[in-house]
């Protein structure tokens, strides 16, 4: 049994968060919430999202799995105003997710969820945590975007620091330690990630929420946010970029 | 070549837009034979340098991977390594049908007769140990990743789909089926257009998916039993029982469960001897395979490239840097590492 009413703006922020990984996502329904953990067909950024029951306006839920296209639900989703709130619930009969926005009734066909594993979170080494403005850091991934297809993210003990290379232009965004919310850096971190992607993954993040970053050496890079009131958390893993010769 | 299960198959159509982003592991050998099959003149001449070299796996290999790269595909290559000694047989005979057909199709050049000079060309197709050194260098300039198998390269791609670093395999033949592939491709690396055999029609080509699990589903059997049907009708590593295909396969399995009690049910229990059946069962359900492997794509080196295509085999320097350029699609990838 699943039978939920939420407002549509956190619905389309999970859409936005999950939808640049992957399509197709098997949501785990406890009693205390949503919850999903996916990656992306090339095994390159995993994204694992979980939404408390106090995010809801109303949440009524066995445990349950739900497989379903994202594509079809941002679909119904674009139908909804800022302000809506959309009513779930799971037809198990039919193997249909209905959504209801006002008065219109979408029933999204389900997939199947069999062969669908959660993929395991690899053992990671990241030694420094720093915690950042989305806005910030999402500007000098902006800038770099024009100009390579790369970037490297270093941390220190007392600044943050973003760097792109092209052929010729480059791009350079320092944050010393007091710009920043948190820095913790206790040796020098730096790996290069493909910026395509670390865009992607920023760019969910409204503007002056705070986005938490754990770095290491040539290491994934984890992105952690929260939003829905702090009712829900997002976390991005992302493979780094291996230095060219 | 391979285990024909005829229509057991479930089949799904799908284009190369539905594969973009993901990883896909092709059977080398079935695409290269492919492409010397069917990179062919009218009359069945493989296409060749200036020093009567020939080409054809060169150009598929070049032009066909872009295709899939462009299409967001990001392609792998299994090469076969050394045969299982029961395959020794079927190897025999296909060597001895490419020598007649070598035989028939010069006879039919001689007498000028296009049609059965191309026909028996395409069956005197062969893969050489040049081909072979040649494609993994082209690969490897192309910055396209190449794994080797310790044995059957199908065994290998699917060992790599089961554990989930590719999406599919993608082979003409359904022995990656029987190996535990999850997804199976077709049509993946033979383009839009097809001649029928013996005719002047051509068909339009689009890549099917065959997934192992659906097919068990609807089928009613286990993957056991799918090797066992196979077994049956004949594959790579045995010659199967006179008289039964696909269809009466299935019916015997589905009746009496396994191989050894069909066969003792219809009389002819000794007609796959008990080691043949036992190592062949092995094959299929715990081949060699090797870990040793690492998908990475990495930027073709353009100049490398030409020098091998255009300067040392002729081929037209546009057209070649119009295949290269489609190689950009993948910049994400290069030098991109995974979480797993």
């Amino acid at each position: 049994m699943f039978q939920a009413k939420i407002k549509a703006d956190i619905l389309k922020k999970m859409i936005d968060i999950v939808s640049p990984l992957v399509n197709e996502v098997k949501i785990n329904v406890t009693p205390a919430g949503m919850s999903l953990r996916a990656v992306d067909p090339a095994h390159v950024a995993m994204v694992d999202l979980s939404i408390g029951a106090s995010a809801f306006e109303e949440y009524k839920a066995d445990e349950t799995e739900i497989g379903i296209d994202l594509d079809k639900l941002a679909s119904v989703m674009k139908l909804a105003s800022s302000g809506d709130t959309v009513e779930m619930e799971l037809d198990d009969v039919s193997n249909r997710l209905i959504i209801r926005i006002g008065n219109l009734t979408r029933k999204i066909g389900l997939i199947d969820t069999t062969g669908m594993t959660e993929p395991k979170v690899p053992n990671l080494n990241l030694p420094a945590k720093i915690t950042v403005k989305a806005s910030e850091l999402l500007q000098g991934v902006k800038a770099s975007e024009s100009i390579s297809d790369h970037i490297a993210l270093t941390a220190t003990e007392d600044a943050f620091e973003l760097f792109a290379e092209g052929d010729t232009d480059t791009v350079n965004l320092k944050l010393p330690k007091d710009l920043l919310i948190e820095l913790n850096a206790p040796e020098k971190c730096r790996s290069l990630f493909s910026v395509e992607y670390l865009s992607s993954m920023i760019k969910p993040v409204k503007g002056d929420q705070p986005l938490t970053i754990y770095l290491g050496n040539d290491n994934p890079i984890k992105l952690e946010f929260d939003f829905a009131d702090k009712n829900a958390r997002a976390i991005y893993l992302l493979a780094p970029r291996i230095e060219s010769e | 070549m391979g285990v024909n299960l005829g229509d057991l198959l479930t089949k799904e159509k799908c284009s190369l837009k539905d594969l973009s982003g993901k990883i896909i592991a092709i059977d080398a050998y079935n695409a290269l034979y492919q492409f010397l099959s069917i990179i062919r003149q009218r009359d069945g001449t493989p296409l060749m340098d200036s020093q009567g070299r020939i080409t054809s796996h060169l150009s598929g290999l070049l032009y066909r991977t872009a295709n899939l790269v462009e299409s967001g595909i990001m392609p792998v290559y299994v090469f076969d390594g050394a045969p299982h000694p029961l395959k020794a047989k079927t190897l025999a005979e296909r060597k001895e049908i490419r020598e007649e057909a070598e035989k028939e199709w010069k006879e039919a050049l001689e007498k000028g007769d296009i049609e059965t000079a191309r026909k028996k060309a395409q069956q005197a197709s062969r893969i050489t140990d040049e081909i072979l050194q040649q494609s993994k260098k082209l690969l490897d300039l192309l910055g396209i990743p190449w794994v080797q198998a310790p044995s059957e390269g199908e065994a290998q791609a699917s060992y790599m789909a089961r554990k989930g670093d590719v999406y599919a395999v993608a082979s003409q033949d359904a022995d990656s089926l029987l190996f535990g592939a999850p997804v199976l491709v077709r049509n993946l690396t033979i383009s839009g257009r097809r001649k029928l055999p013996n005719k002047q029609v051509y068909i339009k080509i689009e890549p099917e998916l065959v997934k192992l699990e659906e097919t068990l589903k609807n089928l009613g059997v286990t993957r056991e039993q799918l090797v066992d049907m196979a077994i049956l009708i004949g594959t790579d590593f045995n010659e199967g029982v006179e008289g039964i295909g696909p269809k009466k396969s299935y019916d015997l399995i589905k009746k009496y469960g396994n191989i050894e009690n069909a066969l003792e049910a219809i009389g002819k229990h000794d007609a796959i001897d008990e080691n043949t059946l036992k190592t062949v069962r092995e094959i299929f359900l715990e081949p060699e395979v090797t870990d040793d492997y690492k998908l990475e794509w990495h930027p073709p080196d353009e100049k490398e490239v030409i020098a091998m295509l255009c300067d040392e085999h002729q081929f037209s320097k546009d057209r070649v840097m119009t295949a290269l350029q489609k190689f950009q699609r993948m910049k994400n990838m290069f030098g991109q590492s995974r979480l797993f």
